[in-house]
């Protein structure tokens, strides 16, 4: 596991239910949010993430799910992530899948990092000057 | 991560292994000494019994000060643990104090299992099953117990 010597590793399965616990409280001003697909999935892999669209850009009021998995090696390695909704943006592949290779939070993933890092993070890049203006597929649309 | 590991752990965890409690073993894993891989044998006269239920259990950074985190592995028909292994204990919650030990909290999770609180429930639906037909929901249960915590 990658950490500092002697600090206090969280296993996989309590992060995810403090991630969890978290998600079902609400997050600061609710742009983005996240639970569990399924109540029963005792190994907590399936997660849905909505992301609502940053004022004054082109996805302004759009509400974006998101599928999010995390595997065994999560949060040593990061999730996996994928847009249900159509979007146009520099770092979503044309089937929806957010590239690591783009999208540095996945690229350069750090145990710190959750799923409201990774949904904060992507609207933030929603935002960004190269992704703002972009033409979008018509609301509502899904892969 | 040995050496940074606070005495109180290291000497509970000695003792865990050393004294263990009839029915209930609990063993650190080997990359994260604060993580426990727990197995308490259903107890008898329960519906549990001839089960083998895994739990894993972890300290967090300020424990003992704050309570350790315990979930369920091994599905489980009782009315106080969800469908995601969470347990409803007050001593993993308010009541919670330092004098406690990781011991006592397996110890009070295996009488739990003895004595299912269905006034406190985490699961209402299983919960209202227990008020409502306890002699049924205690044949869900031992299905349960057939079904899912069975040694591997």
């Amino acid at each position: 596991m990658q950490s500092a010597p002697g600090s206090v590793v969280v296993p996989r399965n309590f992060r995810l239910l403090e991630e969890l616990e978290k998600g079902e409280k609400g997050i600061g001003d609710g742009t983005v949010s996240y639970g569990m697909d399924s109540a029963d999935d005792m190994l907590m892999r399936h997660w849905t993430g909505t992301i609502i669209g940053p004022p004054n850009t082109v996805h302004d009021g759009r509400i974006y799910t998101l599928k999010i998995y995390c595997d065994e090696s999560y949060p040593d390695r990061p999730p996996q992530v994928r847009f249900q909704s159509r979007i146009q943006m520099s770092c979503v592949a044309p089937n929806g899948v957010v590239d690591p290779r783009v999208f540095q939070v996945l690229g350069r993933w750090s145990r710190q990092y959750t799923m409201e890092t990774v949904l904060t993070e992507l609207r933030r890049e929603m935002a960004q000057p190269h992704n703002r203006k972009l033409p979008q597929p018509p609301e509502g649309s899904t892969y | 991560m040995d050496g940074q590991l606070p005495r109180r752990i290291i000497k509970e965890t000695q003792r865990l292994l050393s004294e263990p409690v009839p029915g209930i073993s609990a063993a650190p894993s080997d990359d994260n000494l604060r993580y426990f891989n727990v197995i308490i044998l259903g107890p008898d006269s329960s519906p549990y019994q001839g089960g083998v239920f895994k739990l894993e259990l972890f300290l967090p950074e300020d424990y003992p000060m704050a309570a350790p985190k315990v979930r369920f592995l091994t599905k489980i028909y009782h009315p106080n643990v969800d469908k995601l292994g969470r347990i409803c204990l007050d001593i993993l919650k308010d009541k919670w104090s330092p004098a406690l030990q990781i011991r006592t909290v397996l110890l009070s999770i295996q009488a739990l299992m003895s004595a299912p609180n269905p006034d406190d429930p985490l699961d209402e639906n299983i919960a209202r099953h227990w008020k409502t037909n306890e002699a049924d929901a205690m044949n869900t249960a031992r299905q349960w117990t057939a079904a899912h915590a069975q040694p591997a």
